[in-house]
C-alpha cells in the first residue's frame, strides 16, 4: 500500500504538485492521468525518491520513505520508463538480471529467473537472451523493460508512460499483456499516462490530475458516469462516454444464456464472453444483425447478445 | 563481378613511377650526391622484368572475372612487400665499387613510391576481402619479420641507412627507449590527470570553464615556445633545490620536455573524457538509479563502459601527437629520435635525418594501429542490425 498525505513539490517558486492525498491499495493498478505538466510524473518520481518531496508524507506499507535508504527502497520497486532505459552495452539477459545482480543472487537463481520472465513476457529466451537492445523492435525492447522491472519480484511497480513511444498496435498488445501479467502477479502498480483510453483500459482506479492537484480519484466507470468537474468531463470526452462505458463492460453481463452448449455454425461471426459490449455492437452494426452468438474460451456457445439489449442497458 | 578500377590504376602508376624515377643511388661517401640508377640499371633485365610482371599481373587480375582474384592479389602484394628489401640489395651488389670503403647505396624516389603504392594496394585488397583484425595483424607481422631477416644479411650493409645505424647501434636503441619513455610517459601521466580533471568538471560544473580554458590555452602556445619558456623556471628551481639536480631535473633535458608534452596532451584527453562521460544519456542514468543503483555502481557499470571507447580515442590522438612532438623536444636536449634528425640536418647528412624520421613515423603508425584495435575491441555492443 502506498499513501501520499498532503504531498507538495516545488521547483523554485513553481508548484508542481500541490498538497495531494492519494491512497493506493495493495494489488491495485492506479493510473495517474492528465495533460503534460500536470504533475503526474513528478508524483511518480517522488514515490521512489528520484525527486524529494517538499512537504507532506509518503508512506509505503505504513513506513515513511524519508527514513529509508533510497537504494533499498528502489530495489523493491520495479521501474519502467518511456524510452525503456535499457543499457545498450548489456545483453537482454543481463539487462533483465540487473536488480537480482545488485541483490547478489546466486548465478543459477538469476539465470532461472531471467528465463522465467522472458517466457512470461513472450520473448523466446533462446533467440533473444544474447541480443543487445538496439537489435530489438520497440515492442520487444519494452517487454524487456517490463521484465527487468519484475525481475526481483518487487511489491510495487512504477510505470512512467511506458507505452507512450510505441505504435498503436504494439501498444494495444502490450496493454493486453500487462493486464494478463497483472492478473498473475498482482503488483501494486502506479501507472502514468496522458492517454485516457489507456487509463480506462488498465486502471483499477484512476487519479485525474490537473495543475498539480488530484481533481478526481475513482474507478473508471465512476469517472465516466460522474465526472467531478468540467475538466474531467472534457478529458473523458463528453459525447464519447457511451461507447467508452461499453468498452469497460464484458459481454457476459448483458447476454442471455443459452443452455445447449453447441458450437455456432462455422461462418457465423461470434464474440467471446470477456469481449467488450462495444465490440459486440460493432460486429452487429457491420453485419446488420440484430443479435450475435456468444462463445466461451473453448468455442462453445453459451449465450446470445442482442442489439436492443445493448442499446437499452449498454452504457 | 565488376572489374576493379583502383588496383589497375595503382599498378599503372607504380609502373610509370618505377620506370621514370631512380630506384636508388650509389654515393662515393656520406656527403657527395651519388649517381642515380633507374629500374633497369639497378636490377638488370631479369629483376626489372620480374617487378614489371608482378605489377602487370596485379592490374590484370583486378580486371579479370575470377572468383578468388582478391585473395591472389593479396598474396602477390604481400610477397612483393616482404621481398622489397631485395631490390636495394641487388642494386648494391651490381654497382657498389669493391675497393671504396666509404661508398654507400641509398634509396631513391622510385623505391619509396613503390613501397607506398604497394601499401595502398594491400589496403584496397584487404578492404575488398573484408579482412578481419587477425589477418591484418598476421600480414603486418609477416612483412615486418621478412624485412628484419633481410636487413640482417650482409648484402644491405652498404645501404646508407644501415651504415648510419651500424655507426651508432647503442645510440639508436637509447634514442628508441628515450623516445618511448617520453612520449608514452607523458600520455600516461596526462591520462591520469585528465581523468581526474574531467571528474572534477562533472562534480563541480563551476570548474568546467576554467579547466577547459586552461588546457585549450596550453594547446595554443607553439611547442618550441613552451620548451623555451620552461628552461628559465626549471633552471631556477633546480638551482634553488639541489636535490632536484640529482634527479636530473634541469632547465634542459627530459624534465622540460616531459612537462611540455603533458601540457600538450591534456586538451584532447580532458575534452574526450569529459564529453564521453557527460554524453551518457540521462534516461539511462535515470533508469539505473530508479532500479536501485547507487552513484558508484552507475559510474562503474554504466558510464565508464559507455565512455571508454571515446576516451581511448582521446589517448590515440594524444599518443600520435606526443610521438611527433618528442622529436622536436630533442632541441632542448631531451634525446630521442629527434636528436638524429637535428644532427643530420646540421651535418647535411640526409641519411641520418632519415634514421631519425623513419622510426618516428613507424612509432606513430604503430600507436595509431594498436589503440584503434583496442578501442574497437572495447566497443561494448554491436550497432543496430
Amino acid at each position: 500500500m502506498i499513501e501520499l498525505k498532503n504531498v507538495t513539490r516545488r521547483f523554485g517558486k513553481a508548484v508542481a504538485v500541490d498538497h495531494i492525498n492519494l491512497r493506493i491499495e495493495t494489488g491495485e493498478v492506479c493510473v495517474l492521468v492528465g495533460s503534460s505538466g500536470c504533475g503526474k510524473s513528478t508524483t511518480l518520481r517522488m514515490i521512489n525518491r528520484l525527486l524529494p518531496h517538499t512537504e507532506g508524507e509518503i508512506l509505503v506499507d505504513g513506513e515513511d520513505i524519508t527514513g529509508m535508504n533510497p537504494e533499498q527502497l528502489r530495489l523493491n520497486m520495479g521501474y519502467v520508463i518511456q524510452g525503456t532505459g535499457l543499457f545498450p552495452h548489456w545483453t537482454v539477459a543481463r539487462n533483465i538480471a540487473m536488480v537480482p545482480e545488485l541483490l547478489k543472487w546466486p548465478k543459477e537463481r538469476i539465470d532461472a529467473r531471467v528465463e522465467e520472465l522472458m517466457t512470461l513476457l513472450d520473448l523466446d529466451p533462446a533467440t533473444h537472451a544474447g541480443k543487445y537492445p538496439q537489435q530489438l523492435s520497440g515492442g520487444q525492447a519494452q517487454r524487456v523493460g517490463v521484465a527487468r522491472a519484475l525481475a526481483a519480484d518487487p511489491n510495487i511497480l512504477l510505470m512512467d508512460e511506458p507505452f507512450g513511444a510505441l505504435d498503436a498496435i504494439t501498444r494495444d498488445n502490450l496493454q493486453m499483456e500487462l493486464l494478463r501479467i497483472q492478473k498473475q502477479v498482482r503488483k501494486t502498480t502506479v501507472f502514468v499516462t496522458h492517454d485516457i483510453d489507456e487509463a480506462l483500459k488498465l486502471a483499477t482506479r484512476i487519479a485525474v490530475m490537473d495543475q498539480g492537484r488530484i481533481v478526481q480519484h475513482d474507478t473508471p466507470e465512476n469517472i465516466l458516469r460522474n465526472p467531478a468537474s468540467e475538466f474531467v468531463e472534457n478529458l473523458v470526452g463528453k459525447q464519447d462516454r457511451g461507447l467508452k462505458l461499453m468498452s469497460l463492460r464484458p459481454v457476459r453481463q448483458l447476454m442471455t444464456a443459452v443452455s445447449d452448449a453447441g458450437r455456432p455454425d462455422p461462418g457465423v461471426e461470434s464474440v467471446g464472453e470477456d469481449d467488450s459490449v462495444r465490440l459486440a455492437l460493432s460486429v452487429m452494426v457491420w453485419q446488420s444483425a440484430s443479435s450475435v452468438p456468444v462463445v466461451n474460451g473453448k468455442g462453445e456457445q453459451t449465450g446470445v447478445i442482442s442489439r436492443d439489449r445493448i442499446l437499452q442497458d449498454g452504457a | 563481378m565488376t572489374p576493379n578500377r583502383v588496383l589497375p590504376a595503382l599498378a599503372l602508376l607504380a609502373l610509370g613511377l618505377l620506370w621514370g624515377l631512380d630506384l636508388g643511388a650509389i654515393q662515393p661517401n656520406r656527403i657527395v650526391p651519388g649517381t642515380g640508377h633507374g629500374l633497369l640499371s639497378a636490377l638488370g633485365w631479369p629483376g626489372a622484368g620480374l617487378v614489371t610482371a608482378v605489377l602487370v599481373s596485379i592490374g590484370a587480375l583486378a580486371l579479370a572475372p575470377l572468383r578468388h582474384r582478391y585473395a591472389i592479389i593479396l598474396v602477390l602484394v604481400s610477397l612483393a612487400l616482404a621481398l622489397l628489401p631485395l631490390a636495394p640489395e641487388l642494386l648494391a651488389s651490381r654497382h657498389l665499387p669493391a675497393d671504396a670503403p666509404y661508398a654507400r647505396s641509398s634509396l631513391g624516389a622510385g623505391f619509396w613510391c613503390l613501397l607506398f603504392l604497394l601499401c595502398l594496394m594491400l589496403v584496397e585488397a584487404m578492404g575488398r576481402l573484408n579482412a578481419g583484425r587477425w589477418l591484418q595483424l598476421a600480414l603486418l607481422l609477416f612483412v615486418a619479420g621478412s624485412w628484419l631477416l633481410l636487413l640482417q644479411r650482409d648484402g644491405l650493409e652498404s645501404l646508407s641507412l644501415m651504415r648510419e645505424y651500424n655507426a651508432r647501434p647503442d645510440k639508436f636503441s637509447q634514442a628508441l627507449w628515450t623516445h618511448l619513455a617520453l612520449a608514452f610517459g607523458a600520455v600516461a601521466i596526462s591520462a591520469v590527470m585528465a581523468f581526474a580533471l574531467a571528474l572534477k568538471m562533472i562534480r563541480t560544473p563551476g570548474w568546467q570553464r576554467p579547466i577547459l580554458g586552461a588546457v585549450s590555452f596550453l594547446q595554443t602556445i607553439p611547442s618550441l615556445a613552451v620548451f623555451g619558456l620552461l628552461i628559465a623556471p626549471l633552471s631556477a628551481l633546480s638551482n634553488a633545490f639541489p636535490f632536484l639536480q640529482s634527479l636530473g631535473i634541469r632547465g634542459i633535458g627530459w624534465a622540460p620536455a616531459l612537462l611540455a608534452l603533458i601540457a600538450y596532451s591534456l586538451l584532447p584527453m580532458v575534452r574526450n573524457t569529459f564529453v564521453a562521460l557527460t554524453e551518457v544519456p540521462e534516461s539511462l542514468a535515470d533508469a539505473g538509479r530508479g532500479m536501485g543503483m547507487n552513484e558508484r555502481q552507475l559510474f562503474l557499470r554504466l558510464k565508464l563502459p559507455l565512455a571508454l571507447p571515446v576516451m581511448i580515442e582521446g589517448v590515440r590522438i594524444t599518443a600520435i601527437q606526443a610521438v611527433g612532438l618528442t622529436a622536436v623536444a630533442a632541441l632542448i636536449g631531451a634525446g630521442g629520435f629527434g636528436a638524429f634528425i637535428f644532427q643530420g640536418l646540421g651535418q647535411a647528412a640526409m641519411d641520418l635525418v632519415l634514421l631519425g624520421a623513419l622510426p618516428t613515423v613507424a612509432l606513430a603508425l604503430a600507436a595509431d594501429a594498436l589503440l584503434t584495435m583496442l578501442a574497437n575491441s572495447l566497443r561494448p555492443a554491436p550497432l543496430a542490425s
